[in-house]
This record gives structure tokens, C-alpha cells and sequence, in this order.
């Protein structure tokens, strides 16, 4: 269980806490199960090399679907996504950490729901951003 | 030196076909695939585990991990035996010549949350089509897709997903 933030405590410029990804091969063979992609670029390096990639690379829906995990652990079970996506702007391999983050960039209040925006991405070791994205949050308030 | 795949160009019939909407298809929410996807992801929250203590966080059984909406139900001859989407009728065609296939990006917009149990229908259009040219074109296809619960018709969630092809 997490620690529930509320929507008080948060303001723009906030960094929300950091998750730590590093995809074994086994990894993506278990996602791809789950995910029913069966894209053989994530799991055979002869077929993923011939396709012009130098070796294996994580999903893109994966690296998406740490992004959905990293603000699920931050908003609690008080809060609730309203929606988030990224694009995929660069490769990212099995056995390299992969750092997902977020900033808060807006706070509002709508209609009685406290509405939080952030710019989320993952990062690779030398910092390039692979996956930049947005979120919008609703957390709830302490009132 | 330019070959053959560099001559596509996005032809009057692949820009009618921005719009049409696909057949529905079912998509499943199970207690197995929910955990299945949570364990892809790495996660240990037991909200995506315990089914019991899910309910007693107010949920009607384990939550579904963001980015997974069910899986489409499969069918031999029906469904892409890579990807697993559906190949319906009513869907648009197109065809595509490159080889290099990538994800370009996904757009998640939740009405509500998904949870073990929960059968969804999907229907998908072609929203949009681009072509980069360079040394190595690519065209950039993005398509919509709306989820909604099957008993209630209730909108639960709207996603875009772009996928790359070079």
C-alpha cells in the first residue's frame, strides 16, 4: 500500500518519486504473454537484427505501462487517473535501467475535483528522455 | 540509393478510409490476465493480486495494471497471430509495404476503472495518417479505439495508438 498524497500538498514544479525499471528478457517474454504483442524484435535478436535494430528493445506499451504504474503508486487508492500517454521517441534494451519520472506542471480545482497535470517520461542511464508524455490525476483533497 | 518502398504516398483511398469505424470486438478482463499483466510490469501491489483485499479497497475484484484494457478475444483466422487485434470486417485496409514496424505512441483516457470481470467491446477507426520522408520514410498510422462496458454501454475507456512503419 502506498502513502496517500493530497491534493494540498502538491504544487507545480513538484517531482513525484522516481521508479526504477530493468527489463530481463524474461521480462518482456512475461509482458508479451500478458500484452498478446508477440513482436518478435522483443524477444529474437536474429529476427530484430534483421529488421535493421542492433539487438533486442523493450516494448514501447511497456515502457507506457511503467509510466501508468509510476502514477498509480504516487496517487494512491484515493486518486484516480483521468489519462496519460507518451510517444516513443527512442529505443530502450533489456539489462539497461530504465528511470521513470514525473513533474507536476498544473493544479486545479473543476466541478469540485482537484485536477493535477505532469510531464512524465522515462529516462535512460545518460538522461536522454525515450518516452515523453503528459498525465492528468484527480487526488483527493483533505477537506 | 531510393527503392521501391520509398514510393508510397498516402493515395486518396487510404484518406477515405480515415473514419470508418470497425466492427465491435470483445474484449476479456480476467483475474488471470490481471495478474498476468501486473507480473509483466513488475508490480507487487496486491490490488492487482488479491481479490479479497481489492474488495475490501471498495473495487469489485483486482484492478487492471494502467495500459491494460482486456485482452481481444481470439479466434483462429480472426485475430492477428502476432499482435492478437482483430482482423474484422468493417475495419480499414491498408496496405503497407514497409517492412519495420515500431510503436509511436499511446494516449489513455479512463471513464473508469477496469477490473477483473469487466467485458469490454471496442470498436476502432483510422484517425490519422502521415508520411516523414527522408532517407528512410516512415509512415506514421494512428488509430482510436473506444472501450465500452458491455452490459451497460458506459464509455469506460478511449485510447490512440500510433504505430511506426519504415
Amino acid at each position: 500500500m502506498t502513502h496517500q498524497v493530497f491534493f494540498e500538498d502538491v504544487h507545480a514544479g513538484d517531482e513525484i518519486p522516481q521508479l526504477r525499471k530493468n527489463c530481463s528478457t524474461q521480462q518482456l517474454v512475461q509482458w508479451a504473454a500478458a500484452s498478446g504483442d508477440f513482436y518478435q524484435i522483443h524477444y529474437d535478436r536474429d529476427f530484430a537484427q534483421a529488421t535493421g535494430l542492433k539487438g533486442l528493445i523493450v516494448h514501447g506499451a511497456l515502457k507506457n505501462a511503467f509510466l501508468g504504474q509510476l502514477l498509480h503508486d504516487w496517487i494512491g487508492e484515493g486518486g484516480q487517473i483521468r489519462r496519460f500517454g507518451c510517444s516513443y521517441r527512442g529505443m530502450d534494451e533489456p539489462g539497461q535501467d530504465i528511470l521513470c519520472r514525473g513533474v507536476v506542471t498544473k493544479t486545479y480545482t473543476l466541478d469540485g475535483r482537484h485536477y493535477v497535470d505532469l510531464d512524465i517520461w522515462t529516462e535512460k542511464p545518460d538522461g536522454k528522455r525515450t518516452s515523453p508524455g503528459t498525465a492528468t490525476v484527480t487526488l483527493p483533497g483533505r477537506a | 540509393m531510393p527503392d521501391t518502398e520509398t514510393a508510397l504516398q498516402i493515395t486518396d483511398d487510404m484518406r477515405a478510409q480515415i473514419g470508418v469505424e470497425s466492427e465491435p470486438w470483445t474484449y476479456e478482463v480476467t483475474t488471470t490476465s490481471v495478474r498476468m499483466y501486473a507480473r509483466g510490469i513488475g508490480s507487487e501491489d496486491p490490488i492487482h493480486y488479491d481479490v479479497d483485499f481489492a474488495k475490501q479497497q471498495g473495487f469489485r475484484s483486482i484492478v487492471a495494471p494502467l495500459g491494460y484494457i482486456g485482452t481481444p478475444v481470439y479466434l483462429p483466422g480472426s485475430n492477428d497471430p502476432t499482435f492478437g487485434f482483430p482482423r474484422r470486417a468493417g475495419g480499414p485496409r491498408l496496405d503497407i509495404p514497409f517492412k519495420g514496424l515500431l510503436d509511436g505512441g499511446t494516449e489513455t483516457e479512463y471513464f473508469d476503472v477496469i477490473c477483473a470481470g469487466d467485458v469490454l467491446e471496442e470498436t476502432s477507426h483510422l484517425a490519422d495518417l502521415k508520411l516523414r520522408e527522408g532517407a528512410r520514410p516512415m509512415l506514421f498510422i494512428t488509430n482510436e479505439s473506444v472501450y465500452k462496458d458491455k452490459a451497460t454501454g458506459k464509455v469506460v475507456v478511449k485510447q490512440r495508438l500510433t504505430s511506426i512503419h519504415m
